[in-house]
């Protein structure tokens, strides 16, 4: 008699262990969203440096959990922590959400076995992030008025308009998707030389 | 989030879910610096009333030191530093409500009641589970970086492997725990579809009324001044 | 009570873990597995709880489990959990809340019981099992053998009629495990099934009723309790077998501080911050050529004192001197190597060739090679560190240790989940390892292994 659990909704062991990579994912982005408070410049590239740190948890989790609904669940996790300690808006959620649910379709299409399929899941994944600095643009009006108000000199505002300009906001969006496709590919050479050789995971190829 | 188990918290989780989601209006429409600053007020009351003193002074200095940044130090400091600041300190500002009853509800609610209260809610027992285990499983990691790092001081290992030799055993046995915890929690009948108990109660109180009511008046000021 | 019939095991294409398995286990029963390490006495503890089949994956099973009249096979495991319950090796990945009233709830709570009824149940674990002093604790303050408690009041609370324990006291000390056996008896006396896997045995001799002994997935014989205590030295060393009653022996007392060769610790003054000091001017030393045991019941001052002799934290007071020259923190580190108790941590290779290799500066091979060999790992030499067994893991933690040519090495635990042809194993490299002129420390509570590798014994 043989016994494959691998019935297609999540199960208690897939739930923990995307607790589990989800705790760990939270720990690394929630360093670099420390050191992108450091400058403005850091923070518009902070998902794009969490996406290339973030590799390695993100592929494991998914050649752990081969089934629909680990990637929404891991960044609703992260979204809704940032959201309940007042760290950041309500924005971090919905962009976590729309991210993941792409993320979630391109693994269903590409049949979650697929390292591709993985890659492009989170690059959608990495996106997710962007809801940090996000508002920065959506308040931009009120908060060039404000600075201004407070008696700035010009240059420093003209510096600032750069700062939070349409190509800044491209910028935002492309940093993850690099930052993604060089942290899957770090984490792909790990899982060879490491995970793989361990035993810990059977299906990447 | 702590670990106590004690019931009896100053608020109920839900009501600090329903303060959270209000402090996000408040950052979002930006009407005007008196109604966020009536907000600070009000949440830092309520941490004085818990008896948290401490974090109460600590809180409302904060606000003032970077009240003072933003309208007295950075508009008379260099450009240069002033850039690097203005955006962190802005946003800080903007986010003040959020983060300050955020903390509030990070240092009364325990895990358990928060858990309760997304049963409660009615939030899907996946996500609630995962949750749980992620937040569970933060202090196992620093014990995990704590001992890599003293094997790691006793042996040569070149600097540009240090990175892959704090994260590969993290990722093991953070494999290797999810297989162990995994088995412990199927033992214990996680997987039962029965409806979950809890030890613990929850109940709305006075208090909880009352937040809500001046909560709610918070959110009819601010559409009223819009 | 527990019927196991005609069971084999195995994943497809490798070879069988358990082969025809048959055993009837009796209502109130206290059944030992044992066997050398990978004989299958866990698996054997799977297949009761239902792990198999129901959480292996890929795995084939033959023959029949049964608990009462409930199949396991075809018994869901939150079903099986309500009349078995489980204690594992690992006390670090058992519980899933932040504190430990709730984790004694836990198992209750995900059947569904009502409020009252939970509150009296706590109350009932508590006063049972004497387990007052765990209550309303943060869970990560807890040690080893707290841990391990609250596991098997998460489990009491439950109110399984069987237990099944795979190797629940690997990773605790002496004064833990002595709980635990406090604890079993009060489960006998309750008319509990026991199904226990260990290699450690001197705690379990008054409990047990029978003991299996198996080999290579076989069980090879069913012994009662009288036949199994009355099994010669001989025998039960040749079955690979720890000591089944605590041995006697003491071991002279540490040397005073103050030599000048060797290791002195003088008037040392350990701890965390200016309230919590867990050492207070303790002074001993050690010498080449001879291995010092340090013992005792503290589980966490052990390891906090080897941390600081190895120059990974500051003293508070007093001094650490190698031949008759004090040491700062960083020569401490750099004379220094530590095998931790939990090996997971220090081994950061791609395999265990490489992980030689990068011990020490200019290895030759055939160093490398005649110490794999001495531990018998030259065939494993290909693989993934992480792709070994816990002992074999232990093994390679000391090779590397040896390997590093630092002048101190010490151990923490280095027998914790060894049989007793690998630990005669690590004994006989560390005795020669001595002999070579370098200074061996080993925190331990395994007396069987003190008693034949230790020179000298410091009580703390």
């Amino acid at each position: 008699m043989s016994q494959i659990s691998n019935s297609s909704s999540l199960k208690g062991k897939d739930l923990i262990t995307i607790g589990i990579f989800s705790s760990i994912y939270f720990v690394i982005n929630f360093i670099f969203m420390l050191l992108g408070g450091l400058h403005p410049i850091m923070w518009i590239l902070m998902p794009g440096f969490i996406a290339l740190f973030t590799g390695l948890p993100f592929m494991l989790m998914c050649s752990k959990v081969p089934k629909m609904g680990a990637i929404l669940l891991m960044g609703v996790i992260t979204g809704l922590i940032y959201f309940i300690t007042g760290m950041f808006t309500v924005v971090i959620l919905i962009t976590f959400v729309i991210a993941c649910v792409l993320g979630e379709v391109a693994r269903f299409i590409s049949g979650y076995y697929s390292v591709k399929g993985n890659i492009v899941a989170f690059i959608f994944f990495s996106l997710g992030m962007t809801g940090s600095p996000l508002p920065i643009w959506i308040m931009h009006e009120k908060f060039m008025a404000q600075i201004s108000g407070q008696g700035m000199p010009d240059s420093y505002i003209k510096s600032l308009e750069r700062l939070s300009s349409p190509v800044m906001l491209l910028i935002l969006f492309f940093a993850p998707i690099i930052g993604a496709v060089l942290g899957a590919w770090i984490s792909k050479r790990l899982f060879h030389k490491h995970f793989e050789k361990a035993g810990m995971v059977t299906n990447a190829s | 989030m702590h670990h106590r188990s004690r019931s009896g918290s100053f608020l109920d989780p839900r009501t600090f879910l329903l303060l959270l989601l209000i402090a996000n209006v408040i950052t979002f429409s930006q009407i005007s610096l008196w109604i966020e600053m009536g907000w600070i007020v009000f949440v830092d009351s309520m941490i004085l009333l818990s008896g948290k003193y401490k974090m109460a002074v600590k809180w409302i200095l904060l606000f003032c030191i970077l009240l003072l940044l933003q309208y007295i130090v950075l508009p008379a400091s260099p450009e240069i530093i002033a850039t690097i600041f203005v955006i962190l300190v802005n946003y800080s500002i903007r986010m003040f409500p959020c983060l300050l009853i955020g903390s509030f509800m990070m240092r009364e609610i325990s895990l358990r009641q928060f858990v309760l209260a997304m049963r409660k809610l009615h939030f899907s027992e996946k996500l609630i589970i995962s949750l749980s285990v992620t937040i569970r499983y933060f202090p196992a990691i620093k014990e995990e970086i704590y001992h890599t790092k003293d094997a790691m001081s006793l042996r040569k290992i070149k600097s540009s492997k240090k990175l892959e030799a704090m994260l590969v055993p993290l990722m093991m046995s953070a494999a290797a725990t999810a297989e162990e915890l995994s088995a412990a929690a199927v033992t214990r009948g996680i997987e039962n579809p029965i409806k979950k108990t809890s030890l613990l109660t929850l109940k709305l109180n006075f208090n909880d009324y009352a937040c809500c009511v001046i909560g709610c008046l918070f959110l009819v000021g601010t559409f009223i001044l819009k | 009570m527990v019927s196991i019939q005609g069971v084999s095991y195995g994943y497809e294409s490798r070879k069988k873990i358990l082969k025809d398995i048959n055993l009837e286990i009796k209502q109130g029963e206290c059944i030992l597995l044992c066997g050398e390490s990978g004989c299958g006495k866990t698996t054997m503890t799977k297949l009761v709880n239902g792990l198999i089949p129901h959480f292996c994956e890929q795995c084939e099973l033959e023959g029949t489990v049964r608990i009462q009249d409930m199949e396991v096979a075809s018994t869901k495991l939150y079903k099986i959990a309500e009349s078995v319950g489980s204690v594992f090796q690992n006390p670090k990945s058992q519980f899933f809340q932040l504190d430990t009233d709730s984790e004694i709830a836990f198992g209750m709570e995900n059947q569904g019981k009502s409020k009252e009824e939970m509150q009296s149940r706590l109350q009932n674990t508590v006063h049972n099992l004497h387990l007052e002093k765990l209550l309303g604790r943060n869970i990560f303050e807890l040690s080893g053998g707290e841990k391990q408690l609250l596991a098997f009041a998460s489990v009491y609370a439950m109110n399984p009629s069987v237990y099944v324990l795979d190797e629940p006291t690997a990773n605790l000390d002496f004064s833990a495990i002595q709980s635990i056996k406090q604890l079993l008896r009060i489960l006998k006396q309750n008319g509990h099934t026991i199904i226990i896997a260990e290699h450690r045995l001197s705690f379990l001799y008054d409990l047990l009723d029978r003991a299996v002994y198996l080999k290579n997935g076989i069980l090879i014989k069913v012994y009662s309790k009288e036949e199994f205590l009355a099994l010669s030295e001989q025998d039960r060393k040749r079955m690979g077998l720890r000591c089944l009653k605590e041995e006697e022996g003491e071991l002279p007392k540490a040397h005073g501080a103050g030599k000048d060769i060797g290791l002195s610790i003088e008037a040392l003054t350990v701890g965390y911050k200016k309230k919590c000091v867990l050492f207070n001017n303790i002074s001993f030393s050690a010498i080449q050529g001879e291995i010092l045991a340090i013992t005792g019941y503290n589980g966490i001052g052990k390891t906090t004192l080897i941390r600081c002799v190895c120059g990974l934290m500051k003293q508070m007071g007093g001094q650490i001197l190698l031949d008759g020259k004090i040491m700062p923190e960083k020569v401490r580190r750099q004379q220094c190597i530590l095998v931790m108790q939990d090996v997971n941590h220090q081994l950061f290779a791609e395999s265990v060739w490489e992980e030689c290799k990068i011990s020490g500066d200019g290895l030759e091979d055939s160093v490398i090679k005649s110490e794999l060999k001495q531990m018998g790992l030259l065939s494993y030499a290909d693989r993934h560190p992480m792709a070994l067994s816990g002992g074999q893991k232990q093994r390679l933690a000391i090779v590397t240790a040896i390997l590093s040519c630092k002048k101190i090495l010490i151990f923490d635990e280095p027998t914790s989940g060894l049989d007793y042809a690998t630990m005669i194993m690590v004994s006989t490299r560390l005795k020669k390892l001595a002999k070579s002129g370098r200074i061996v420390i080993v925190v331990t509570h395994d007396k069987e292994f003190m008693l034949s590798a230790c020179d000298r014994v410091l009580k703390i």
